[in-house]
C-alpha cells in the first residue's frame, strides 16, 4: 500500500474510538483501546513473520510472554521503563532469533511445529525456573510508571499504547517499503528464485522473525503493567493461536490488517456482551453464548473478506 | 440582568446539583434494585464449575426477589463471562463497574481473571466478594473491600494430611501435583504438614494440566513405595491415577483436595476410586438420605434448572445467601461501606447443606479456614469427620 493508501488507512480509528466512547462509555471504550491497541502490537509481529516473511509462527505468544516476564522482572528490579521496555523488546527478539533457527534446514508446516516446540520450551522454562518466575503461581506487576507518575487511568493506558502502536506501525511502513521488505517478500513468495536473485533466505527470516519479536515482546511488556499479573498459562498456545487468528481476520499481507484483527478478537466479544443484555432473561444465561456469537462473526468475516478486513474482498 | 444569565445559571446549578447528588448515591443501588456482578467462567476450561456455581446464585437470588426482594430492593445478577482470560475479565470488570454499576463483585473465577480484575474492581469503590482463588491476596492485606470464603489450599491440606498421617500412621508420604499454582498451594501445605510430624515427603511428581495418561507417574510413586498419597488433581487426573494404580494392583491409600471432591469423581471412577479419601470444604447434596429443608432444596433445584446440582451449586447458593442476609442486615440505607462495615460482623452457623461456620470480623476477612474427611463407599462420597481445626 503506498503511502496516500497507508493514511487513508488510519481515517477510520479515530472516529470508531469516538463512537465507542458513546456507545460503551469512556473508561470502558478506553480499556478497550488499550487492549485493542496492545493485541494489535502483538500481532504486527505475526504480520511480519507471516504475513511479510511467509513463514508459519504457531508460538507468537511465546514471544510475548518473553517480553512481558523481562519487563516485569526489570522493573522489579528497579529499572525504568525507558531502559526496561527496549529490554523487554530486545530480550523477545533475541527469543525470536533462537525460534528462528530451524528455518536454516526446515521449511514449511516443519517449521510452524518447531516454533509451536519453541513456545512449549518458553513455558516449560516459565514454570520451571521459579526461583526468577516465580513459577506457575505467577506474579504482580506494579503500573507502568513514566517520570515518577503511573500510568494506571484508561485514558493514559490508551494513550501510551496507541502511540506504542502508531510507532510501530510507522517504524514498519519503512521496513515494508525496505531492501528488507523485498527480501521478506520475494521469500514469501519463492524462496528458490529469492536466492537465486541473491537474497540469503536464511538472513531474511532471522530479521523477521527479529523484527517480529520485539515487536510481540513491546507489546508483552504494556501487557503486563495494563493485566497486572502474570503467570505462565497466559501465555500458552492458545493465545498463540488468538494471534495467528488475529492477523489472519485482519489481513496478515497489510501493516492495518493486525489493527482490525485486534479489534474483532479483543472488542467484538465486548459488543456482544453489551447486545447479550438485551436478550430475554434465559437465553442471555445460556453458557458459552457469546463463544458461539463470536464463531458465528468470525465465520462471517471469513467468508466475507477471504483475504483479511484489510486485504481485497 | 442579561435575559439569557438566568436560564443559564439555573442550567449550570442544576447540572452541579445533579452531579453532587450522583456521586452521593451508591452505585448498582436504587429504590427497586441491587446489581451484582460477577466474572464467571461459562466457556473456558473451568466451565464445569462456572455454570453451576451462576445457577445457584441465580436461584437464592430469585428466591429473595420472589420473597419481597431485600428492604424492597430486587437483586439482579448481571453474569460476565471470561473464558478464564485475564484480558476478557479486565474488560468485563470495567463494564461491570461502568456500564452495570455493579454494587458488588461476587464469585469471580479463576486465578489469573482475579488477579487482574480485582485491582479494578477495588480502585472503583467496588465490594470484591468470595472470588474462587486461592490466592491470598484476595483477603490480605486486610483491604476494606475484599472479603474471601475459601481458605488457601495449603491451610486445610495441611490439617487433612496431618490428620490423615497421624489417623493411619503412614511413613512413606508421597505427592502428586498439577504443575500449577494450584499444585504449588497443596505441595506447600503437604509439607507443611509432614514437616510438623517430622516425617518426609518421600516423592513428589507432577503433570501438566490436561494431562490423561498419569502412568509414569503412578510408576514412579509405587517404586517409591508410598503407602499414603496425596493428589493434588481435578477430577479427570484423580480418576486417572486410581484407575492406573488400581490396575497395576497398587492399593495405596490417597487423598484428594476439594478440588476432587466431585459426584462426577465417583460417577467416572466407578470402582477404581472406591476407598479414596477426599477433603470437602461443602458435603455434595446427595438426593438419598438427604433431610428434608436439603431434599425440598434439590427439588427446587431441578425444577429450575433441569438438572441435578452438586457441590458447585450448593457453593453459588451458599454465597448468594451470605450476600442476601448481608444485605439485610446492613438496612434499607444501603451503601458499600455499611454493607462491608455489616459483613465484618456477622456470624453465618451451620445450615442443612452441613457447611462451615462462616465469620468474619474487621480484622479478618477470611470466612473460613477448614475442610472435613470424607471417603467414596459404595459409589459415593461419605463424610469421616467433622472439619478440621
Amino acid at each position: 500500500m503506498r503511502r496516500g493508501g497507508r493514511w487513508r488507512a488510519a481515517l477510520p480509528w479515530p472516529a470508531l474510538l469516538a463512537g465507542a466512547v458513546v456507545v460503551f462509555g469512556a473508561e470502558y471504550a478506553l480499556s478497550q483501546a488499550t487492549l485493542v491497541a496492545t493485541y494489535a502490537l502483538a500481532g504486527l509481529g505475526v504480520v511480519v513473520v507471516v504475513g511479510q516473511g511467509g513463514q508459519i509462527a504457531l508460538g507468537q505468544a511465546a514471544l510475548v510472554g518473553l517480553g512481558a516476564y523481562a519487563e516485569a522482572l526489570l522493573v522489579a528490579a528497579g529499572m525504568s521503563p525507558v531502559v526496561s521496555l527496549p529490554a523487554a523488546a530486545a530480550t523477545a527478539a533475541a527469543g525470536g532469533a533462537l525460534a528462528s533457527l530451524p528455518a536454516r534446514r526446515l521449511g514449511g508446516l516443519y517449521f510452524g511445529m518447531s516454533t509451536l516446540a519453541f513456545a512449549l520450551i518458553v513455558e516449560e522454562a516459565l514454570v520451571r525456573w521459579e526461583s526468577v518466575t516465580h513459577g506457575a503461581a505467577g506474579f504482580a506487576v506494579p503500573a507502568l510508571r513514566f517520570a515518577g507518575r503511573a500510568v494506571d487511568t484508561p485514558a493514559a493506558q490508551a494513550a501510551v499504547s496507541i502511540a506504542a502502536l502508531i510507532g510501530a506501525m510507522l517504524l514498519c511502513a519503512r521496513l515494508f517499503d525496505s531492501r528488507l521488505g523485498r527480501a521478506w517478500r520475494a521469500v514469501r513468495e519463492d524462496e528458490v528464485a529469492a536466492d537465486a536473485c541473491g537474497i540469503d533466505p536464511a538472513r531474511a527470516k532471522l530479521l523477521a522473525f527479529v523484527v517480529g519479536g520485539a515487536l510481540s515482546g513491546f507489546a508483552g511488556a504494556l501487557y503486563a503493567h495494563w493485566i497486572g499479573f502474570i503467570s505462565p498459562e497466559q501465555f500458552g498456545l492458545m493465545f498463540s493461536f488468538e494471534l495467528l487468528m488475529l492477523a489472519f481476520i485482519g489481513g496478515a499481507q497489510h501493516l492495518s490488517g493486525a489493527a482490525w484483527g485486534a479489534l474483532v478478537i479483543v472488542a467484538i466479544p465486548q459488543a456482544i456482551a453489551v447486545l447479550r443484555d438485551a436478550l430475554p432473561g434465559e437465553v442471555a444465561r445460556a453458557a458459552g453464548l457469546e463463544t458461539v456469537l463470536f464463531g458465528v462473526v468470525i465465520v462471517v468475516v471469513v467468508l466475507l473478506r477471504p483475504g483479511g478486513i484489510a486485504g481485497r474482498s | 440582568m442579561n435575559p439569557f444569565l438566568k436560564p443559564a445559571l439555573v442550567a449550570f446549578a442544576s447540572v452541579v446539583l445533579s452531579a453532587a447528588q450522583a456521586a452521593s448515591v451508591t452505585p448498582g443501588v436504587t429504590d427497586r434494585e441491587i446489581v451484582v456482578g460477577t466474572i464467571s467462567d461459562l466457556s473456558g476450561p473451568i466451565a464445569l464449575l462456572g455454570v453451576p456455581v451462576r445457577d445457584g446464585m441465580l436461584m437464592r437470588f430469585d428466591e429473595a426477589n420472589a420473597g419481597g426482594g431485600v428492604h424492597g430492593r430486587r437483586i439482579r445478577l448481571v453474569v460476565e463471562d471470561s473464558g478464564y482470560d485475564p484480558k476478557r475479565a479486565v474488560l468485563a470488570a470495567r463494564k461491570l463497574v461502568q456500564r452495570d454499576q455493579a454494587f458488588a463483585f461476587i464469585a469471580d473465577m479463576g486465578t489469573p481473571v482475579v488477579m487482574a480484575s480485582m485491582p479494578v474492581i477495588v480502585d472503583a469503590g467496588r465490594l470484591h466478594l468470595f472470588p474462587f482463588s486461592p490466592h491470598e491476596s484476595t483477603y490480605l492485606p486486610l483491604h476494606p473491600l475484599k472479603f474471601q470464603n475459601f481458605a488457601p489450599y495449603q491451610t486445610y491440606m495441611e490439617a487433612a494430611t496431618r490428620h490423615m498421617v497421624q489417623a493411619h500412621d503412614y511413613r512413606r508420604s508421597c505427592l502428586l501435583y498439577q504443575d500449577d499454582d494450584y499444585g504449588l498451594e497443596v505441595m506447600k501445605g503437604v509439607e507443611a504438614a509432614l514437616g510438623k510430624l517430622g516425617r518426609p515427603l518421600v516423592e513428589k511428581t507432577s503433570y501438566k494440566r490436561g494431562a490423561t495418561d498419569l502412568s509414569s507417574q503412578i510408576a514412579r510413586l509405587r517404586g517409591a513405595d508410598c503407602d499414603f498419597v496425596v493428589l493434588a488433581t481435578v477430577v479427570r487426573e484423580t480418576v486417572a491415577a486410581m484407575s492406573e494404580a488400581r490396575r497395576i494392583g497398587w492399593k495405596a491409600d490417597m487423598l484428594v483436595t476439594a478440588s476432587g471432591y466431585s459426584a462426577q469423581t465417583h460417577e467416572l471412577g466407578g470402582a477404581a476410586v472406591e476407598g479414596l479419601y477426599g477433603v470437602s470444604v461443602l458435603p455434595h447434596p446427595y438426593a438419598e438420605g438427604a433431610n428434608r429443608q436439603l431434599a425440598d432444596w434439590i427439588q427446587r433445584y431441578r425444577t429450575r434448572f433441569n438438572a441435578d446440582p452438586n457441590v458447585w451449586s450448593v457453593m453459588g447458593y451458599t454465597l448468594a445467601d451470605m450476600f442476601v442476609r448481608t444485605a439485610e442486615a446492613a438496612g434499607p440505607q444501603l451503601t458499600i461501606d455499611r454493607f462491608a462495615r455489616t459483613l465484618e460482623h456477622m456470624s453465618f452457623t451451620r445450615d442443612y447443606f452441613g457447611s462451615p461456620e462462616y465469620r468474619f470480623s474487621p480484622t479478618d476477612h477470611l470466612g473460613n479456614r477448614y475442610g472435613r474427611l470424607a471417603q467414596i463407599r459404595n459409589g459415593k462420597w461419605e463424610l469421616i469427620s467433622d472439619y478440621l481445626k
